[in-house]
């Protein structure tokens, strides 16, 4: 790992001018970038995951689950055993858009002001001007968040979730999209700081590498002995190019059902004997936001439950607390999901759907 | 905005290439009507051969309206996309009424509907079906009873067929209710069904055929099929088998010695002739392969044995039957007086101890004329005018009696004396029926014109018949077409001078009344021949032992002569034994066709060694009863309209499942087509046993079913699994996707043409057949747990409903029992209630 603790990985400049943040403000305010059509959609999203698997080998489950959460943006955590490729996944996704790219390796005496940013006061113009921190930034690498005090992890939740910083009363916005990409180690917990349950509620994901499996490991072996296969990535979309397809993702249907079958689930997590902590409600508006984006990268308009349920274990693992209990018979958030998974029932033919006068006149075939 | 497919489906593109047909109705058109007029040919056709069965054609017009009309309602309801069963209801309803109006218009209400008064209608045309059945062979008269019956049976054999042919869409498998028709006169015919009737069922069948092709080719025919390579040699192999079948067959069945294998009436495993009514059933009796109703007689006659069952004697109307004069009989107890003076001087008395074994008839065969009987069974009854003897509730099945008779000694001087004016009998006997045909008159005149006293008139006759110029013949008169009885009848008999017993002893029998000699025919047995056994009997030591069967069954005529009585003649050549007084002339020596005349009179002394030691006839005989056989049409055609119903039944899993399917891919508005389409595609899974479970989501599903139905996804079953996909990703799509249908995208995704659907699901079909095993295969065909789950719901609907209903008024009670309790100390339960929503708190807090 690189011993320093802050790098600025891209060319461009770390620093954002006022405009860049006008900019982003703008967009927000409205001005949202026009939605990218289906074919190009696609063909984007194909090329993000061509190059990331490229470099990682064998983990297209990841690095298509990390381009969902880009794309739905939330925020990712990384979380497996030190060298499984945590770190080369985020810095291969940040490789493959033509953005700006941050990367902040947290250390128990990283300060809040070095992720926000500070106000230093310029001799020049007697004003006290603000120096951007690494949070701004289209991605920001967060290594071993787990590392950091947990008033540096505060500052850095405060911008994941409401994309501004707020620095001596004045509040900047970040620049869309923005995504914090961050890496837990899971072992050698000692002196750290694990992120506590609300924190954690701020990431979209959590996604857990695991092992690459004995072909693909050859294969690394094989292709990457002399060279970082980092180095061959260039950018393959720019940040617009992000902005439009976030912006296709978000105009992505969620019918009556999805919606009712999103709830049920959450409900029946909060309702299950098994866990002490349900998911909670913003947890089931990311869990959508991820199906929407997950029914994008599949080429369709519209969300399946299908959707809704390949993305809840990533989304909600991380998010429910197991009963000491059940855990002791061998639960983890894992199996107690994939079982209310199995039992959830799908909503068929609820009332009120388009789908009414095909119900009422199959009614008698059903 | 929307989103295209991002890897359109090769059907998805062909649908986008269709413009949507508007308001499409599929089938409509003529195939119906079509599909109705081949079905009317076919049975139509079939209902042809029942011209043997039936005499003349009268009764054809009835059929013809019956099938025309059950089968156009059927095509009008069809042509108005009614459903399967609804159809079917139709054809029985419009039956109903057709046969109302045919038969029943007197009770009726508007001429078609049925009131209460017609039941009684009803019984009464059933009754004289039933009693035509009983009382006649085949060809029966057609009266209104056997004409309704038969016209109910060919409207329920158009319902089968039409029910088969296009709701089953089994067009082939419609040939089954074709030959249920055609077994009936096969069965009854001795020339079977006959080949223009055969050739017109034939042609039928090929036009449902025809049509089934023609319109709905997505049947069980390919429009390909006839192209394949190896279908000529398959016919070709398929057709040899049918030959050697056909001639092998034959030789395997015992007892069909005549004739190729289609044809029935050789084989008749049910060989019911052992006749109710021994005049009536005598033909058929006779050309039976079997001697079946087999009776042995052990007698101390010197002379052949004759027994008499009945006699015919009412020589008018189409049919000839035996009057039984129920009025007049008398309870069967002591002596039987034949109520006229014998003037013979000898008188001799016979004991005949005969044991009737599987006959059965209610008539007692026993020899002429009988005095007294003793050890029958059951209760008896004797007619004064005629001695036959009758059972009131019983018939002759197993019973064993001894008769003492006694029989004049007559001589041909005797007779020829005879010849005062007859008195002391009942005109019955010497009445002239009124309808005589010309050729009998004429015949009766010539032959026995110019003999002077009735003794000589009788003898003319009698020499008329047996001389070479009539043979005797059971098949003539069947291929001649006046196989039967009846006045018409014996004017054919006259012409063609072929025919058996019935026609000679009728045709003595009228020509001696129309020369003033009362007469009648007797109607039982020929003499039978030797078994070579002894049977003691009580008071005459061992008499030698006959047996007589179906093949003896024989008809004579009997003739009055006053102060002799009844004296039977034998005017049938080669049959029986004609009597010494009736043999003053030299008999033509007629060939000896049968042959059983061997062994009719006893050796003088018969062999004793037979049998070891006779044994003495049970004198109470063992309990007369049993049911008795009834052979002829009634029960065909009952039991043909039982088949075509049990496979109505049969068929009825089937026939709602492929009704359902048929409505789901031919839906009324083409935006119900994706999900009815889908709801087949799970009934399907059910089917084979795949059901989607609650949480499964229909792309979960449909993985599940491809991989657990289907094949290999490359191989035979790429289309089906294609098909799968192209369905799940449509339903998907109209399930979740944007309610509103204006964009191309969703359109084109949302809305597939419905014969892709079609082409769909009849791949899945096949697919599924193919990789199924034979027992599922069957079950999903025949007895589809989808339907059979429905109509379990449906059947425990009720019970569902009684049990939320209970616990619904438990509830109820238990409220009241506790806002009665909270009435009186309400501060307790207010107590309660708030602990009750701390739990719930908390409970919510951990959860």
């Amino acid at each position: 790992m690189e011993p320093h603790r802050r790098t600025a990985n891209n060319g461009s400049a770390p620093n954002l001018n006022l405009a860049g943040v006008a900019d982003a403000v703008s967009r927000l305010n409205g001005h949202r970038a026009a939605a990218m059509d289906p074919e190009s959609f696609h063909e984007a999203a194909q090329r993000i995951l061509t190059t990331v698997n490229t470099v990682i080998d064998g983990k297209s489950d990841a690095a298509k689950l990390a381009l969902t959460v880009l794309l739905a943006q939330g925020h990712l955590l990384l979380e497996d055993v030190p060298g499984v490729g945590k770190t080369l996944l985020a810095k291969t996704l940040a490789r493959t858009i033509d953005c700006t790219v941050n990367r902040i390796q947290f250390t128990p005496d990283l300060l809040p002001s070095d992720v926000t940013g500070v106000s230093i006061y310029n001799q020049a113009s007697r004003l006290f001007e603000f120096r951007p921190g690494a949070v701004f930034a289209n991605i920001v690498i967060g290594d071993e968040i787990n590392r950091a005090s947990a008033k540096t992890q505060s500052a850095l939740l405060e911008c994941m979730e409401e994309h501004q910083v707020t620095v001596d009363g004045n509040t900047y916005k970040l620049d869309e999209p923005f995504m914090v990409v961050a890496t837990q180690n899971p072992i050698e917990m000692e002196g750290t700081y694990p992120l506590p349950e609300a924190q954690r509620d701020r990431f979209m994901a959590r996604i857990s590498m695991g092992y690459p499996d004995k072909e693909a490991e050859i294969e690394m072996l094989e292709t990457h002995q002399a060279v970082s296969p980092l180095a061959a990535v260039s950018p393959v979309v720019t940040a617009s190019d992000v902005a439009a397809m976030t912006t296709t993702v978000q105009q992505v249907f969620v019918s009556e059902a999805v919606k009712e079958y999103t709830v049920s689930l959450g409900r029946a997590t909060r309702e299950s004997p098994l866990l002490r902590l349900g998911a909670s409600p913003r947890s089931m508006l990311q869990l959508l936001r991820a199906a929407k984006a997950t029914a994008a990268l599949d080429g369709r308009d519209f969300v399946l439950p299908d959707d809704v349920a390949g993305v809840a274990e990533a989304v909600l693992a991380h998010r429910i607390i197991v009963e000491r209990k059940a855990a002791g018979a061998g639960e983890n958030p894992h199996s107690v999901l994939q079982g209310i998974l199995s039992r959830l029932p799908v909503p068929q033919a609820p009332p009120g759907q388009a789908t009414r006068p095909a119900a009422a006149a199959g009614g008698r075939n059903r | 905005m929307t989103m295209a497919p991002a890897r359109p489906s090769g059907i998805g593109n062909e649908a986008r290439n269709q413009p949507e047909p508007p308001a499409r109705r599929p089938q409509a058109g003529a195939y119906p009507w079509a599909m109705a007029l081949a079905i009317s040919v076919a049975v139509c056709g079939a209902a042809l051969s029942l011209n043997g069965v039936l005499r003349g054609w009268n009764w054809f017009w009835p059929v013809l309206t019956t099938v025309l009309t059950v089968s156009v309602a059927l095509a009008a309801l069809r042509s108005v996309r009614a459903q399967p069963l609804l159809v079917t209801a139709g054809g029985f309803i419009s039956l109903a009424a057709v046969l109302t109006l045919t038969f029943f218009r007197g009770s009726s209400f508007l001429w078609v509907i049925p009131t209460g008064a017609t039941l009684p209608d009803l019984d009464r045309l059933m009754r004289r079906a039933s009693e035509t059945v009983l009382s006649e062979t085949a060809p029966v008269a057609p009266n209104a009873g056997i004409v309704m019956v038969v016209c109910a049976v060919l409207g329920l054999a158009v319902i089968l067929v039409d029910a088969l042919a296009v709701p089953l869409r089994m067009p082939a498998a419609s040939g089954v209710g074709l030959l249920a028709l055609l077994v009936v006169p096969a069965m009854i015919k001795p020339q079977s069904v006959g080949v223009w009737s055969f050739a017109a069922t034939a042609a039928g069948y090929l036009l449902i055929l025809a049509c089934s092709q023609r319109f709905a080719p997505d049947g069980q025919l390919q429009s390909g099929a006839p192209r394949s390579p190896g279908l000529a040699r398959r016919a070709a192999l398929t057709g040899a088998a049918a030959m050697v079948a056909t001639l092998l067959l034959p030789l395997a069945i015992p007892g069909f010695d005549q004739g190729t294998f289609p044809q029935g009436s050789r084989l008749n495993p049910w060989g019911g002739a052992t006749g109710l009514n021994p005049m009536i059933t005598l033909g058929s009796s006779l050309r039976a392969p079997d001697g079946s109703g087999r009776i042995t007689y052990a007698t101390n006659s010197p002379t052949p044995l004759y027994l008499r069952s009945v006699t015919v004697d009412n020589f008018d109307g189409d049919s000839w039957g035996p009057d039984d004069r129920t009025a007049s009989r008398v309870p069967l107890d002591g002596r039987i007086d034949p109520g006229y003076a014998v003037l013979a001087d000898e008188q001799v008395r016979l004991v005949t101890a005969v044991d009737t074994g599987s006959f059965t008839s209610p008539y007692l065969p026993v020899p002429y004329a009988p005095e007294t009987i003793r050890g029958l069974g059951g209760e008896w009854t004797w007619d004064p005018a005629t001695l036959s003897i009758k059972g009131t509730d019983t018939t002759t099945r197993r019973q064993e009696y001894v008769v003492t008779s006694t029989e004049p000694k007559l001589s041909a001087a005797l007779l020829a004396q005879a010849s005062g004016p007859v008195r002391g009998i009942p005109d019955d006997f010497s009445r002239i029926p009124g309808n005589v045909p010309d050729i009998v008159k004429a015949t009766a005149k010539t032959v026995a014109g110019t003999a002077g006293t009735p003794y000589q008139k009788a003898m003319a006759l009698q020499r008329y018949l047996r001389s070479s110029e009539f043979t005797y013949s059971l098949q003539s008169p069947v291929q001649g077409g006046y196989d039967g009885n009846g006045l018409s009848v014996l004017a054919d008999f006259l012409q063609q001078k072929s025919g058996y017993c019935i026609h000679y002893a009728s045709a003595m029998a009228v020509m001696a009344r129309l020369e003033g000699i009362p007469s009648r025919i007797a109607v039982g047995y020929a003499p039978g021949r030797l078994t070579g056994a002894t049977i003691a009997v009580a008071g005459q030591g061992a008499l030698p032992e006959y047996e007589a069967d179906a093949r003896d069954a024989h008809a004579w005529p009997e003739l009055y002569f006053q102060g002799l009585g009844w004296v039977p003649f034998e005017p049938t050549p080669s049959r029986g034994v004609v009597p010494d007084y009736a043999t003053d002339a030299p008999v033509p020596a007629v060939p000896d066709t049968l042959g059983n005349n061997d062994g009719l009179v006893p050796d003088a002394a018969p062999a004793p060694s037979a049998t070891p030691s006779g044994t003495a006839l049970p004198v109470p005989g063992g309990t007369g009863g049993g049911e008795g056989g009834s052979a002829g049409v009634l029960p065909w055609l009952l039991g043909t309209a039982g088949v075509l119903g049990a496979l109505l039944l049969a068929a009825a899993p089937h026939l709602v499942r492929s009704g359902t399917r048929t409505r789901r891919l031919n839906p009324r508005s083409p935006g119900q087509s994706v999900p009815l389409a889908w709801n087949e595609l799970t009934d399907l899974g059910i089917d084979y046993g795949v059901r989607a479970a609650p949480s499964e989501t229909p792309r979960a599903y449909s993985a599940r079913f491809r991989q657990t139905l289907l094949g290999e996804p490359g191989g035979l079953d790429h289309e089906a699994h294609q098909a799968v996909a192209f369905l799940t990703s449509a339903f998907e799509h109209h399930r979740y996707g944007r309610p509103d249908n204006s964009s191309p995208a969703t359109s084109l995704r949302g809305h597939p043409a419905g014969q892709d659907i079609q082409a769909g699901v009849a791949a899945v079909v096949d697919s599924l057949r193919q990789n199924a095993t034979l027992p599922r295969r069957l079950r999903a065909e025949w007895l589809p747990p989808s339907v059979i789950r429905r109509l379990g719901l449906l059947l425990g609907l009720p019970f569902r409903a009684a049990g939320s209903g209970i616990r619904k008024a438990a509830r109820a009670a238990a409220h009241s029992r506790k806002s009665r309790a909270a009435a009186t100390s309400g501060a307790p339960v207010a107590g309660r209630r708030e602990a009750a929503a701390d739990d719930g708190v908390r409970g919510r807090g951990r959860g």
